[in-house]
């Protein structure tokens, strides 16, 4: 099982390296920061390219069964912990 | 190191001739068909470093999956695909099978939507840009007799070129649509001779299509020159619908 807060780290470190990719300056990321209309340069591609990451690495895919309404990398971290 | 294209459907008619014009080119290519057929394998022999083949039915998202990944696996993320694989299935609407009906869009639209969905998973992680060519039909755009459904399987693939441009130009990856005429292939072969004498009789330069007349738009738009051309439906066609 992984937990909430490894999840956490995991989401924060491949934020990073999609926004270095696109030559962004990092930023800090919080269980608490929005991924879209938010402090960071991040759009819905972004994401996308997030999630098919964190399906790789982990082999999970919290979204089979249909997409899951989340906002914030905390509660992107609790999907993948319960899924 | 060389690009890598995804083709499906590369064992014979504008798929091989497509598949061949790669290698050629110097791109590395993986491509996919239920049959290996008797062209693919003497080129797999010539190109075992830049060729890649896969038993796959795209109709079946298990099967494309495993064809992605496989191709993946051998080439890493493709710089682009080319979603070729069709069927044709002719018949009065009215009378054609539901069956025939389910077949033609699991392959030749659900079965191009869901290889598009898994190579751009990978492609998106790729840096530097990419291209989706979608082959398509005049028939989609015009209509024809007997090729309702078919029709509306090549309408949709022009749909998905224009929806998939927007959504993905932000990352330089381009997506369009090659619409070819009648060509000659084995897709063709059930046209009458009747058919046949009246395409040509309409077609302002006088023949049927033949694979190597489509293939150097292919090149053209993976090429770094078509990098600023997006969501349009290329027509080839000898003049027919002009
Ligand atoms: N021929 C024409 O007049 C014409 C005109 C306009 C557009 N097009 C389009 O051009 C494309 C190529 O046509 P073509 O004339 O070259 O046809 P073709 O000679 O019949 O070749 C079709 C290719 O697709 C493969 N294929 C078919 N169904 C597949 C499936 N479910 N999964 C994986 N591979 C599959 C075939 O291999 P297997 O059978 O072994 O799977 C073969 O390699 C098609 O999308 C067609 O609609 C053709």
């Amino acid at each position: 099982m992984t937990d909430t807060n490894t999840m956490l780290d995991l989401i924060t470190q491949e934020t990073a390296r999609i926004l270095a990719e696109k030559g962004e300056a990092a930023l800090p990321v919080t269980a608490d920061t929005a991924f879209l209309d938010g402090p960071l340069p991040f759009d819905s591609l972004d994401l996308a390219t997030l999630i098919v990451a964190l399906e790789g690495i982990t082999g999970k895919d919290p979204f089979r069964a249909g997409f899951r309404q989340f906002n914030t990398a905390g509660e992107l971290a609790a999907l993948y912990a319960a899924a | 190191m060389s690009r890598t294209v995804i083709v499906t459907g590369g064992s014979r008619g504008l798929g091989l001739a497509i598949t061949r014009a790669l290698l050629e080119a110097g791109y590395a290519v993986a491509t996919c068909s239920r049959h290996p057929g008797d062209d693919l394998p003497p080129l797999l022999a010539a190109y075992p470093d830049r060729l890649f083949w896969q038993q796959a039915d795209i109709g079946v998202a298990a099967s494309s999956q495993a064809f992605i990944d496989g191709a993946v696996q051998r080439f890493g993320a493709p710089w682009a695909l080319i979603n070729n694989a069709g069927i044709a299935r002719e018949g009065i609407l009215a009378t054609l099978p539901l069956v025939e009906v389910d077949d033609l869009i699991q392959t030749n639209l659900t079965g191009a939507i869901q290889v598009a969905r898994a190579a751009l998973r990978h492609m998106l992680s790729r840096p530097g840009g990419g291209r989706i060519i979608n082959i398509s039909s005049i028939i989609g755009q015009r209509g024809y007799t007997g090729l309702a459904a078919y029709a509306a399987t090549k309408a949709g693939l022009d749909g998905l070129t224009r929806a998939l441009a927007r959504e993905v130009g932000r990352r330089r990856i381009t997506v369009n649509s090659v619409a070819p005429g009648y060509l000659d292939t084995e897709m063709s072969g059930t046209l009458s001779g009747g058919q046949r004498e009246q395409i040509v009789r309409r077609t302002p330069l006088g023949r049927l299509g033949t694979a190597d007349d489509v293939v150097p738009a292919i090149l053209f738009l993976l090429g770094d020159g078509a990098h600023f051309i997006t969501g349009q439906t290329l027509t080839i066609d000898g003049g027919i619908t002009c």
